[in-house]
């Protein structure tokens, strides 16, 4: 099945997709790395979750851009665990060179959109960033207005909407298909 | 009333114009340059941003919302939660937060409805 996943920082998304990602894998199982290291942080970050990953039987994908690449390097009947859209939309949007790619969030509608058709056992998680009382220079808030976008794009097509809070999970959309899944992740 | 809140760009427009089958020349749309009393239309958005338009100018806002309240008693009401982000450091953004929070538990009291969106899927609170 097809699941979103999405929630505030620290609050289990990418534990949960894991989880789910594995449950429904009777094959391969891929787990498409989407950013890209900017400094030390951030490779601490990847390490981490590298870390994290040991074990789990993780075929890992790079695919920090040109995310419909993963579809000529992956069996498409595998299970696919995508983090992140937020990280995804971030490269394309603002490449290394200084640019800003004004299209981006249309190519990323696009790359996801050719996935979903061809993939039917995915997680993807994106990252709410939407609840802060904060007033935004024009090119972050076309960043927020562009993930949404693609959050309610991809929440539409998926079976399964999930919000995490806090270790909890909040079921939006697809409770019977769920509940199904859940069982096997307990 | 039917108060209808979640974060930026979670669909709550489209959601209200939907249901409730209305247009463009039903909304009042917020600005946070412009304090007057936003009324007479069904839908009334962003009242976040007429909020932050009362903190600019205005010692107090609690009466604001209440008349605020009585006049839009059969309204739509929209408005983006802003509470759960890191606290600004900005003091006049940090009183812009806590108004709108408290102004949207006085409006879900006052409330017969009250969803909440997700990513375009509404859930029901009340």
């Amino acid at each position: 099945m097809k699941i979103f996943i999405s929630g505030g920082c620290k609050n289990g998304k990418s534990y949960y997709a894991q989880k789910l990602a594995k449950a429904q894998a009777a094959g391969e199982l891929y787990y498409v790395a989407t950013m890209k290291s900017a400094d030390s942080e951030d490779d601490e970050r990847i390490e981490r979750h590298q870390r994290e990953r040991d074990g789990w039987g993780f075929t890992t994908v790079e695919q920090p851009a040109d995310i419909e690449n993963i579809l000529h390097n992956c069996d498409s009947g595998g299970s696919f665990l995508f983090d992140s859209l937020t990280a995804l939309l971030s490269n394309e949007m603002f490449p290394m060179d200084g640019d800003i790619n004004v299209r981006a969030a249309e190519k990323v509608s696009s790359g996801l959109n050719r996935i979903l058709d061809e993939v039917e056992d995915i997680v993807i998680v994106s990252d709410y960033i939407y609840s802060d009382a904060m007033i935004y220079d024009e090119l972050t808030e076309q960043y927020r207005e562009s993930l949404a976008a693609l959050d309610r794009e991809a929440a539409g097509k998926c079976d399964v909407v999930l919000e995490a809070a806090y270790a909890n999970l909040i079921v939006h959309k697809g409770e019977e298909m769920f509940h199904g899944i859940y069982q096997k992740i307990l | 009333m039917i108060l209808i809140f979640g974060g930026a760009y979670q669909g709550k427009l489209d959601y209200a114009l939907d249901r409730f089958n209305l247009s463009e020349k039903d909304i009042f749309r917020c600005s946070d340059d412009n304090s007057d009393m936003p009324e007479n239309k069904k839908i009334i958005y962003e009242i976040d941003k007429w909020i932050l338009a009362l903190v600019k100018t205005e010692p107090g806002t609690t009466d604001a919302v209440k008349q605020f309240i009585i006049k839009n008693k059969d309204a739509v009401v929209i408005c983006n939660d802003i509470s759960s982000g890191v606290v600004p450091i900005d003091p006049l953004l940090r009183k812009w937060r806590e108004t709108v929070g408290r102004t949207l538990a006085a409006l879900s009291r006052e409330s017969d409805e009250v969803v909440r969106l997700f990513c375009g899927i509404p859930t029901m609170l009340k």
